[in-house]
């Protein structure tokens, strides 16, 4: 697409990313704490939380990579995104109610944090401030990798600058994620989900009516996938295009790995009141409900619009979403849509910056038994590193977004979720059952991924496996039943009494 | 029920990690169905108090029925995309995923954390036995 073809979506995409600058400086404005800084200052209300979370947690994994997945792999890949059903109550029962808790007797910014005053164990924190630190990396790689698509898409920088098109939308978003997290930090970045959750919700629902109308109806789309050479009957199945082991797998690593992302568990601090987690998973169960039909739209849509020839096969999956959008979406709606997905992904990378910060500037130093005397300062400098290490990692990684993704969740979930979920609803596990678990998946689950994806050293063996398990799925499996297994191992004589705060809100 | 979930966790932990192991006729099968309890037993472990779920038990099991027929049904309904019926122009297979795995246990979820809050996830006696603990003058690190 040629540079200013499309001037309505160039306009639209300029007008928010300018809204988004000025929240940013407005934000900067009140941000004056690092409590400020890393949890809004615990003071934002039911509505706000709820679509932070959403927005947080939705990305550019999710309209970018779901839909370049679907068209990949067909309905298998909506195991990632169903689990949303019950997420937000699984997060809810297991962890927010006693996080919530945990931040108002105790000062609480982060994971770590939560794991430090669980356990008592500097060591369990700092090991967990690492998993934060390498997920983040990955996570926000996704995201920058998914701007960068889409920025290409908007202003067919591609025409023009060849080979260095993606690099170069990739760091024009990047400057933009940096200008207001580093300025505005969480109060930018929540403040910033509201106006961006209200966006995606929109554009979400706007743009599954114009796949299933551009396509003819759902049963015409169904129709034309499976009669067609390229797709077939098993697209349509959700268990025909992939194995067991990768369609229930990316549930069991949506599901469970949820209660392990600190982007998900940090916003449960900010709640102003306990009491307004009652309606929270409403919240953020309908209005991901509402946001994973942009997934469930195009990626039904584009393979019946190849199918019948309107569209030519796709080069690069992941092109599905702007692809759909430039072709078939009125060309105001494509603004307002390409400005939903960029909000999707500003929230998710503003974020992440923010945790990848604190976690270096917070976590880590305190885990070594010191601590940063100007947190506010040194958090803003460290988003700069944060943010330019994911960049340049996502460039060397190479692979579609969603599976960049799937790695930085499942580093996540594998590491932190046992020992935040099991260990603040049993009493018996102790520090050393939580630091092996921590251990054994953020170690596994590099480790797999590693070797599953490494071409470097072809002595190198390949995991002992069956065909199509995840290595985030082992990970996953395996940090739980490291933890089980320490725990009754250490339980008699490693488990330190508890604090009587800790224990009396383990209790509630 | 907690420690229900807490043996069911630990052994389906295991044993999905043996599963995964190259080779294993039931391998597959066997994870599916672990999988996708794995998340209602963690659910079960986090909302249970004393030990007990008390009006949770019943939603709860429903889910789980949900899910694993849901399951069950994607799995028998395999590689029958064309053959098998369709519904709301999609084949079965592929309504169960949506309708049954997602749209259900969304509204079942979601209504009955509100339903049961007060009650049972957090009461008041909870807010004030908290208030208590509350240091009396919370720190602060105003740095501007």
């Amino acid at each position: 697409m040629p540079i200013l073809a499309k001037p309505i979506v160039i306009a639209t995409a300029l007008a928010y990313f300018v809204v988004v600058l000025a929240i940013g400086v407005w934000a900067a404005r009140r941000t004056r704490t690092s409590k400020d800084f890393f949890i809004a200052g615990q003071g934002i209300g039911l509505l706000v939380t709820g679509l932070a979370t959403m927005s947080a947690a939705f990305s550019g994994f999710v309209f970018i990579g779901g839909p370049g997945l679907t068209y990949r792999m067909g309905l298998s890949s909506l195991f990632i995104a169903i689990p949303v059903s019950f997420t937000a109550g699984l997060l809810c029962w297991t962890v927010a109610k006693r996080l919530r808790l945990l931040s108002e007797v105790r000062e609480t910014f982060t994971v770590p944090d939560a794991i430090l005053h669980r356990y008592d164990s500097r060591t369990a924190s700092g090991l967990a401030a690492l998993a934060v630190i390498v997920g983040t990396v990955g996570y926000l790689g996704a995201q920058l990798q998914a701007m960068g698509i889409l920025i290409e898409a908007i202003f067919g920088t591609r025409e023009v600058l060849g080979v260095w098109s993606l690099p170069a939308a990739m760091t024009i978003g990047l400057v933009v994620v940096l200008v207001y997290a580093i300025a505005g930090g969480m109060v930018a970045g929540v403040y910033t989900d509201l106006f961006q959750g209200a966006i995606m919700v929109g554009a979400a629902v706007a743009v599954f009516y114009y796949a299933l109308k551009s396509g003819g109806g759902l049963a015409m789309i169904s129709h034309r996938i499976v009669s067609s050479e390229s797709f077939g009957p098993s697209f349509l199945d959700p268990l025909g295009n992939a194995p067991v082991y990768t369609a229930i797998g990316f549930f069991f690593v949506f599901a469970v790995g949820n209660l392990g992302q600190p982007h998900m568990l940090h916003k449960f601090y900010m709640l102003d009141d306990p009491r307004k987690l009652k309606w929270l998973p409403l919240v953020i169960g309908l209005t991901q409900t509402l946001c994973v039909l942009i997934w469930l739209g195009i990626g039904l849509a584009v393979p019946a619009l190849v199918a019948a020839a309107k569209l030519p096969p796709l080069v690069r999956p992941d092109e599905a979403s702007p692809t759909f959008l430039l072709n078939f979406a009125p060309e105001l709606l494509a603004g307002i849509v390409f400005a939903g997905i960029l909000a999707a992904i500003m929230s998710t990378a503003d974020s992440f910056v923010n945790i990848g910060a604190a976690a270096l500037v917070h976590d880590l130093p305190r885990a070594m038994g010191r601590r940063i005397t100007d947190e506010l300062f040194w958090g803003r400098i460290a988003v700069l590193g944060v943010a330019i290490v994911a960049a340049v990692f996502a460039h060397l990684y190479g692979d579609l977004i969603a599976l960049l993704g799937t790695f930085a969740f499942g580093t996540f979930g594998a590491a932190l979720a046992p020992a935040i979920a099991v260990g603040l609803n049993w009493r018996r596990v102790t520090a050393k059952a939580a630091i092996a678990s921590i251990s054994v998946g953020m170690g596994l689950n590099l480790t797999l991924e590693f070797l599953s994806k490494q071409t470097f050293w072809a002595a190198l063996p390949k995991p002992p496996l069956a065909p199509g398990v995840l290595p985030a799925a082992v990970a996953l499996a395996a940090s739980f039943a490291t933890l089980f297994v320490v725990t009754w191992l250490t339980d008699r004589r490693g488990r330190a009494p508890l604090a009587p705060d800790v224990a009396a809100i383990m209790e509630m | 029920m907690k420690r229900a979930a807490i043996v069911f966790l630990s052994i389906a932990s295991a044993l999905i990690l043996l599963s995964f192991l190259p080779g294993l006729r039931f391998g597959p099968v066997l994870f599916a169905v672990l999988a996708v309890a794995f998340p209602v037993a963690l659910i079960a472990l986090g909302a249970a108090r004393q030990g007990r779920l008390g009006p949770l038990t019943v939603p709860l099991t429903l889910l789980l029925v949900i899910l694993e027929t849901s399951l069950v049904g994607m799995m028998i309904l395999r590689g029958h995309v064309i053959d098998g019926p369709w519904v709301a122009g999609l084949p079965l297979a592929a309504a169960i995923q949506l309708f049954g795995m997602w749209l259900l246990p969304l509204g079942l979820v979601a209504l009955v954390y509100a339903i049961t809050f007060d009650s049972f996830t957090l009461r008041e006696e909870d807010l004030g036995r908290l208030e208590r603990l509350t240091p009396p003058e919370p720190t602060s690190d105003r740095e501007a």
